[in-house]
């Protein structure tokens, strides 16, 4: 992907990459951010990606170290910990052909959750954003082939438990854990024989 | 008889707020019914119900030094008794979210459901609590890959307290989608059952814009009649108020993070 090489406003390290994306956010950036996990760095490995913005809102992210856009590309430098953030203004007009491909683009609040796991700075970018990018990310398709995979689904599961019991020693609710927690309510042997049909009606817009 | 349902998403935008009240509206006809405001860091619930001046607030509870009895921050609107939170970040600061526990415990002695409207986050104990309370979750999701993935992560942290998932509630479900196929293959991974799917609405944003609730400002909408049918097929099930409360005054959480 060619970017083209913008005005270097600032080149610092942060802890965290959502302090960037909000700053980005308030100032309305166009242009584009390299952002370079430290962490990284020690192991003598080089992550590095960039993340495109207009007036604020992230476009298109891309991986240049694994050649991956869009939300994939994002996960590759989405390590935590410090990330040597630099920030580039870009004319809107020289954007414009690196914004057309389409297999980079990520919805408006992808890289504030992917990047830095901040769900209110994303739900904040996506209400920042055009109406038009809004409703990006709303693809059936996608949705239900989320869905399909098991294997992916198990794991943000067992990811997601994992980290709620790290957390439950971390905040002092150790003792307010399930004991069997790993079979509460688990929908997979409830059989769905209630599950109800679903009538959206014929006047809903 | 009693059971607290914390409504949650994980997710921001989801329309968590209006689901708690159309939700609370709808169940208001068959029972007692108080909405609490538990997303203590960025309350907005008073702006829905209209108690945008709300003098005794849920923080007001939660702050040791203040004086304030549970009842000062009840408000009797739209047929629902509603514990508003407020927007102060110094007040949000200074609330030590243990008491939440309390608080719950004394409202669940006098009511028959308790629906906490609970954070769109899952960082920190005050955003974690109404799950922890609260007896089961409906989540709260649009037919989106962030949404869903984020309401797993919600459900998740729920079950490893102990708390069941009610069910689930699509919401803001655009014309050209269809949720029936998506609806199947969630209830693969969620509990409980699907409550409704909730069509995208206009009505939804002017009921905020009026600071009502959605079943208050345009009951005849089909918003309106999808969280009723939501609200109709909540099993909610019979418990002793005074056990409850009991419950929740010894479900031990310390009292600072």
């Amino acid at each position: 992907m060619r970017i083209p090489r913008g005005e270097l406003r600032r080149s610092r390290v942060v802890d965290d990459a959502a302090a960037v994306l909000r700053t980005v956010l308030d100032e309305e950036l166009t242009g584009y951010v390299v952002f370079e996990p430290q962490d990284a760095l020690l192991l003598g490995e080089t992550t590095r990606g960039v993340v495109t913005f207009e007036d604020g809102i992230p476009v298109l992210a891309y991986d240049t170290e694994r050649e991956v856009g869009g939300r994939d590309g994002l996960e590759g430098f989405a390590v935590t910990g410090p990330t040597r953030a630099a920030v580039h203004a870009v004319d809107a007009d020289a954007l414009a052909d690196a914004h057309e491909v389409e297999a980079f683009r990520v919805p408006p609040g992808e890289p504030a959750r992917v990047l830095a796991g901040d769900e209110r700075l994303a739900a904040k970018t996506t209400d920042a954003a055009p109406a038009a990018r809004r409703e990006e990310g709303r693809d059936q398709s996608a949705v239900e082939s989320f869905l399909a995979d098991a294997d992916a689904i198990e794991e943000i599961r067992s990811e997601a438990r994992e980290e709620a019991r790290a957390r439950a020693s971390e905040w002092g609710l150790d003792d307010v854990l399930a004991d069997d927690a790993d079979d509460a309510d688990d929908a997979d042997d409830a059989d769905d024989a209630d599950a109800a049909a679903i009538d959206v009606g014929p006047d809903s817009r | 008889m009693v059971e607290a349902f914390a409504v949650a998403s994980g997710k921001g935008g989801t329309g968590k707020t209006t689901s708690t009240l159309a939700l609370g509206m709808a169940l208001a006809e068959d029972y007692d019914v108080t909405v609490i405001d538990a997303d203590t860091g960025m309350a907005n619930l008073l702006f829905h119900a209209g108690l945008d001046d709300a003098d005794v607030t849920l923080h007001d509870l939660l702050v040791d030094e203040r004086d304030a009895a549970v009842s000062d921050a009840v408000y009797e609107r739209f047929g629902l008794s509603v514990v508003p939170c407020g927007t102060s970040l110094a007040a949000f600061e200074a609330a030590d979210p243990g008491r939440l526990r309390d608080v719950v415990a004394e409202l669940a002695a006098d009511t028959d459901v308790l629906l906490l409207d609970s954070p769109a986050a899952l960082g920190s104990k005050s955003a974690v609590l109404p799950v922890v309370l609260a007896d089961r979750i409906v989540v709260v999701l649009q037919p989106t890959v962030p949404s869903l993935s984020d309401g797993l992560k919600v459900q998740e942290y729920a079950h490893s307290y102990g708390t069941d998932t009610a069910g689930v509630v699509f919401n803001r479900v655009r014309p050209d989608e269809n949720v029936d196929r998506i609806a199947e293959q969630a209830g693969r991974y969620f509990g409980g059952q699907t409550l409704a799917s909730v069509p995208e609405s206009d009505a939804v944003r002017a009921a905020r814009r009026e600071g009502k609730p959605l079943l208050a400002h345009a009951p005849d909408d089909p918003a309106a009649d999808a969280f009723r049918e939501a609200a109709a097929r909540l099993d909610v099930r019979d418990g002793d108020g005074r056990e409850v409360a009991e419950r929740f005054k010894s479900a031990v959480v310390p009292e600072r993070i």
